[in-house]
């Protein structure tokens, strides 16, 4: 790949049950310093289908066509070579050999940032231990824990506290702050907006936003809201059920 | 179509109605709802708060003692659809609670159809419950897993109605057939999609025929056509002279399909707002109203 800032590149996916066709024909790229947005009704495969660009893949018999690049990690490899049907097995062996990935190069923040944080640890000590998964283990983690705070607006003393002391605003804050402490290239936000309300909605997706750029993350949103992803998006892709490609809306900004 | 026996085999679902194709759009108007001015007011607020004494983090930590909401005084006239809006933690839900009874408030007046609500046990209100439902916010785990969408409506109206339980499966399957869910009358709700789950919960609200309906951010979590044709089918089938309560964070939602709005900050009513065509003044309502617009976030409290 000749383009440095691609990150993520995902081509002409297709999963299959046995029954039914899932996700036909989706293509997208992330992009360094880009926002990508995913958009789509429910049961349009939106999720699936970022699930199979972190090379999560559990359906029967699953991948049918498709394949995966992350060109700033692992050059042109093709990381869907020999899973592409070959069923559950392959998956897996691709769910392992994915593992380093998650959690390092890429994280996704799931849909409810509350219940996605572990109840029974503090704030600080689940991001010591997402700071561990950076590429150049951090020295003084102490200081590291409160500058990750800090740049998500949150108090130092909020290291000490327990998810449910927090309010919405700042569960939402603290798993961002989780979501960039490993410094990744690419972040996957599913949905980051449900169930806050329009106020912490504009605030969190601008946070994101803005941590996004200074890092040269490349983001990922997926999301219901047209009228966020109308002001944040570099290129939003549709994704309809199956019947009709998909298309995209808007060229590379 | 004719009332299938509940003993039917669930295998062999009845034929399905024609409905709308997915994934259209539907340009949806809202059903004109009469306000009784007149009449007696169904809900009656006066001056009310609540305090609730939260525990500290550890069984021998100061407790604190939060205000969740102070002095709020409202009516809602018969026909009426209410809006209540504010960011999360304003005092929406505890108000609601309250009106339906699961709080007591710990000063002020309750008031439903003129009899007094507060402070009454369990006992007393447990017979006029049956006038005054919730739709809940979670649909999933407020269904019960075990149980198909007839029996839900069946049961409901069973307890809360106290009707025969022989005669009431026809009524059960119109209404479930009012709400489109004439081909999942035998589906279990893990088998629904999040729309159809919270078409059941309608259902059992209405078969009931209640006074009052409280829903509690019936569409969160739904995308923005299914939210839509919920809220559609919650106001259509809203029996004319019943009053409605709808807590939401979608403005738009709340001027296309109420009469009023009240904007709640940290337990206070700021301002009141006449739909459709009420514009607010309070610097904080406007933000709600238009979030990316400029303004000063010190305002807002949900952080």
């Amino acid at each position: 790949m000749s383009d440095p800032d691609l990150l993520l590149d995902l081509s002409d996916l297709c999963i299959k049950t046995a029954e039914r066709t899932l996700v036909d024909g989706v293509s997208y790229s992330v992009r360094a310093g880009k926002v990508t947005a995913v958009i789509g009704h429910s049961g349009s495969g939106k999720s699936l289908s970022a699930r199979a660009a972190m090379g999560v893949l559990d359906v029967d018999p699953g991948l049918v066509r498709g394949s995966l690049r992350f060109p700033g990690w692992s050059g042109d490899r093709d990381w869907f070579e020999g899973v592409r049907g070959n069923g559950m097995k392959a998956q897996r062996r691709l769910l392992a050999d994915t593992t380093i990935l998650r959690g390092g190069y890429l994280t996704y923040s799931p849909q409810s940032a509350s219940s996605a944080l572990n109840p029974g640890r503090t704030i600080g000590r689940q991001l010591e231990i997402a700071i561990g998964r950076r590429t150049k283990p951090a020295t003084n983690i102490g200081q590291v824990v409160k500058d990750v705070l800090n740049e998500v607006g949150l108090p130092a003393r909020a290291a000490y506290a327990l998810p449910r002391e927090l309010s919405g605003g700042m569960a939402q804050r603290a798993a961002l702050a989780i979501a960039i402490a490993p410094q990744p290239r690419i972040m996957i936000a599913d949905e980051p907006e449900t169930g806050l309300d329009p106020v912490l909605r504009r605030v969190v997706t601008e946070l994101m936003l803005e941590v996004a750029r200074k890092h040269g993350v490349g983001l990922m949103l997926i999301s219901h809201n047209m009228d966020t992803v109308d002001r944040v998006a570099d290129v939003v892709v549709k994704i309809v059920p199956v019947g009709s490609k998909p298309t995209l809306e808007g060229a590379p900004v | 179509m004719n009332a299938t026996p509940a003993s039917a085999n669930r295998n062999v679902l009845p034929e399905r109605p024609a409905r709308t194709p997915a994934g259209t759009v539907r340009l949806h108007a809202p059903a004109p709802r009469t306000v009784e001015a007149q009449a007696k007011p169904i809900v009656e607020f006066n001056g009310v708060d609540k305090s609730f004494t939260i525990p500290g983090r550890w069984p021998w930590s100061p407790k604190r003692d939060v205000h969740a909401v102070r002095n709020v005084t409202f009516t809602i006239k018969p026909g009426e659809v209410l809006a209540l809006i504010g960011q999360s933690g304003s005092g929406k839900t505890t108000v609601s609670r309250m009106v339906l009874g699961l709080e007591e408030p710990t000063k002020g007046e309750i008031r439903l159809e003129g009899m007094r609500w507060d402070g009454l046990s369990e006992m007393q209100r447990r017979p006029q419950r049956v006038k005054y439902q919730y739709v809940p916010q979670d649909a999933l785990s407020a269904l019960d897993p075990q149980q198909t969408a007839l029996e839900h409506v069946i049961e409901s109206l069973t307890i809360l109605g106290k009707r025969d339980p022989t005669n009431v499966e026809g009524e059960a399957v119109k209404m479930l057939e009012r709400l489109g869910l004439g081909h999942r009358l035998y589906a279990l709700p893990r088998e629904m999609s999040g729309g159809e789950q919270r078409r059941v919960t309608l259902a059992r609200v209405f078969a009931l025929q209640p006074k009052l309906v409280v829903a509690d951010e019936p569409t969160s979590g739904l995308d923005p056509d299914r939210q839509e044709s919920v809220l559609e089918d919650l106001i259509h089938n809203l029996p004319p002279e019943a009053g409605c309560i709808l807590v939401t964070h979608e403005m738009t939602q709340a001027r296309k399909w109420c009469h009023r709005g009240l904007v709640m900050l940290e337990g206070q009513v700021i301002e009141e707002i006449q739909f459709p065509d009420g514009d607010p003044k309070h610097p904080y309502a406007k933000m709600l109203f238009d979030p990316w617009g400029q303004h000063d976030f010190a305002m807002s409290t949900a952080f």
